[in-house]
């Protein structure tokens, strides 16, 4: 039955050149590299370590672009806080909290380096601490600072020392938030992460590069004797080397684009899920239109390189032959 | 014209394979390259297609010393030499076309050219109904030609053959050394490696003996010997 169907098929099927035992296209190389058994297994690899490369990228820009907008915030911009406790430790009654803290907002506004001052409400206050308190807390028997924001002119040469001098003779425990030691750690450790995603990205490359030598060197020994014959007819090295490297190229862009489409799913995944969590403390993620173009062109770098190593694996290896 | 002047050839550490090697070939000469098995007639192909280096002495190949040239001037001598060997070393993934194309694609010959001229050889050496088929469907007389019209596609200046009657009949052992003649008529220098007695008898040209990686050399009797033979025959 079966042997029925098959023979009812067009030979093409079976690449019907092949079982009439003819060729009437001329192959693409001199060189049997389209039947090599290492393509499949170099398409995959770049494939993986383009997925693993674009996952690496990505978090390399997401961290750019967090450092960037934290600091483009914060630019400009300090905090004061008159607690609610004195110097004792013991709770201030909150109507004298609010009095100073107002009179502590028309000092600040008076100031000619101030742009902008702010008293951030109660209500707002609880809402920043219940992720942390709970929502359930009982808010109201908690002792809430006074908060203001004050966006500051953008020469940055105020007398912060002096100005929380003045703000001190009608609030004596009020303190300037520049939050310039916060950022200081916080750059400092998404500069550690993008540091470290750049070398994880370096250490893929690297990966791969060793992998294409190593596959070419097995699709040299693998045609060994075929790479002899074209070498004694004449073949000079560059000949030789043009073909493995076109080779090479095709296959490095293949498993490049699928290992991006692939990383591309993962990414949208990662972004979906992440959207429906309302993590307010990391800025949301957006990628520019040129970090797009060069995650989507990915494959082409990946391809120069690994056509690069292939050239320069098979020109080493000539090097044998006399 | 092909100089060796005192060649010597080992392999890594091992004994010389051939020792004090000297000789010259003139242009368009013809010459049979004999001697026993292990003799180092391979070895010295080897040499003289530039498969391998000498371990000492000179070698010049169309006036230029070999081993004062670079890996493309190297290649470029390759491709003046036509090698037929033993074992036709053919491509398998390509038609007979193309394994005969090879050499001229090498060569970066334009793809008109190419096609004219192999189809014309192929016609020559009876395989024009072959063109397409690849090497494993032809009998071995058939890739033997094949390989042979690969050697001489390019009009080489030295063509070399090892065994190249090995596995032919008498009839078709004529015919391929009539190709040869035809060739060296034509003015290519043909080295032609071999230990069958009976054709060298029947061609009676000049003779490389080697002997324990020594060689001597048999003059032979008269130039125009083969074609006088081949009259005779057909």
């Amino acid at each position: 039955m079966i042997k029925r169907i098959l023979q009812k098929l067009p030979a093409s099927i079976f690449s019907r050149e092949r079982v009439l035992g003819v060729s009437k296209s001329r192959q693409k190389y001199d060189l049997p590299l389209a039947a090599s058994t290492t393509n499949s297994f170099l398409r995959l690899l770049i494939a993986l370590m383009s997925v693993l490369g674009l996952l690496a990228l990505s978090a390399s820009f997401a961290l750019s672009a967090m450092t960037h907008r934290w600091s483009e915030g914060l630019a400009g911009k300090i905090s004061v806080e008159i607690p609610a406790t004195d110097s004792g430790g013991d709770v201030i009654d909150p109507s004298l909290v609010k009095s100073m803290t107002d009179d502590v907002a028309k000092i600040l506004s008076a100031h000619p380096d101030v742009k902008e001052v702010s008293i951030t409400e109660e209500k707002k206050i609880k809402e920043l601490l219940s992720p942390w308190l709970g929502e359930n807390m009982v808010m109201d028997s908690l002792p809430i600072p006074g908060l203001i924001s004050v966006t500051m002119d953008e020469d940055g040469k105020t007398d912060l020392k002096e100005l929380e001098a003045k703000l001190r003779d009608v609030a004596p425990r009020a303190r300037i938030d520049t939050h310039e030691s916060w950022l200081t750690d916080v750059v400092r450790f998404t500069g550690a992460l993008q540091f470290a995603a750049t070398l994880l990205l370096v250490v893929i490359g690297a990966t791969t590069l060793v992998a294409v030598a190593g596959g070419v060197r097995s699709k040299l020994s693998e045609n060994k004797e075929e790479l002899e014959l074209l070498h004694l007819m004449g073949a000079s090295d560059s000949y030789i080397a043009r073909q493995i490297q076109k080779h090479t190229m095709i296959l490095s862009l293949q498993g490049g684009i699928m290992g991006v489409v692939a990383g591309g799913i993962v990414l949208i995944g990662i972004s979906m899920v992440a959207g429906h969590m309302s993590i307010n403390l990391i800025p949301e993620f957006k990628l520019s239109a040129l970090q797009k173009i060069i995650l989507v062109g990915l494959p082409i770098p990946i391809a120069m390189l690994a056509m690069i190593t292939a050239r320069y694996t098979v020109l080493r290896v000539l090097t044998k032959m006399p | 014209m092909i100089r060796y002047e005192h060649v010597g050839l080992r392999y890594g550490i091992g004994p010389e394979v051939l020792e004090d090697v000297s000789f010259t070939l003139e242009p368009g000469s013809f010459h049979f390259l004999s001697g026993p098995s292990g003799a180092g007639k391979s070895s010295l192909l080897s040499l003289m297609y530039l498969g391998r280096m000498p371990t000492r002495g000179l070698i010049k190949m169309f006036g230029q010393n070999i081993g004062e040239m670079n890996r493309d001037q190297l290649a470029s001598i390759r491709q003046r030499v036509g090698v037929v060997f033993q074992d036709f070393r053919l491509l398998g993934h390509m038609s007979t076309f193309d394994n005969v194309a090879l050499p001229l694609r090498i060569q970066g010959r334009p793809e008109k050219e190419i096609k004219n001229n192999v189809t014309e050889l192929l016609d020559w050496v009876g395989l024009g109904d072959h063109k397409f088929a690849l090497p494993s469907t032809m009998s071995g007389g058939q890739q033997q030609r094949v390989a042979i019209a690969r050697a001489v596609i390019t009009r080489p200046r030295l063509l070399l053959a090892d065994e190249p009657t090995g596995n032919l009949d008498d009839e078709i052992g004529f015919r391929l050394m009539a190709l040869f003649d035809q060739l060296n008529r034509m003015g290519t220098t043909v080295v032609i490696a071999t230990h069958n007695q009976q054709i060298m008898n029947k061609f009676a040209h000049n003779r490389l003996i080697l002997d324990k990686g020594r060689m001597h050399i048999e003059e032979g009797t008269k130039k125009g010997g083969l074609r006088q033979r081949l009259e005779g025959v057909y």
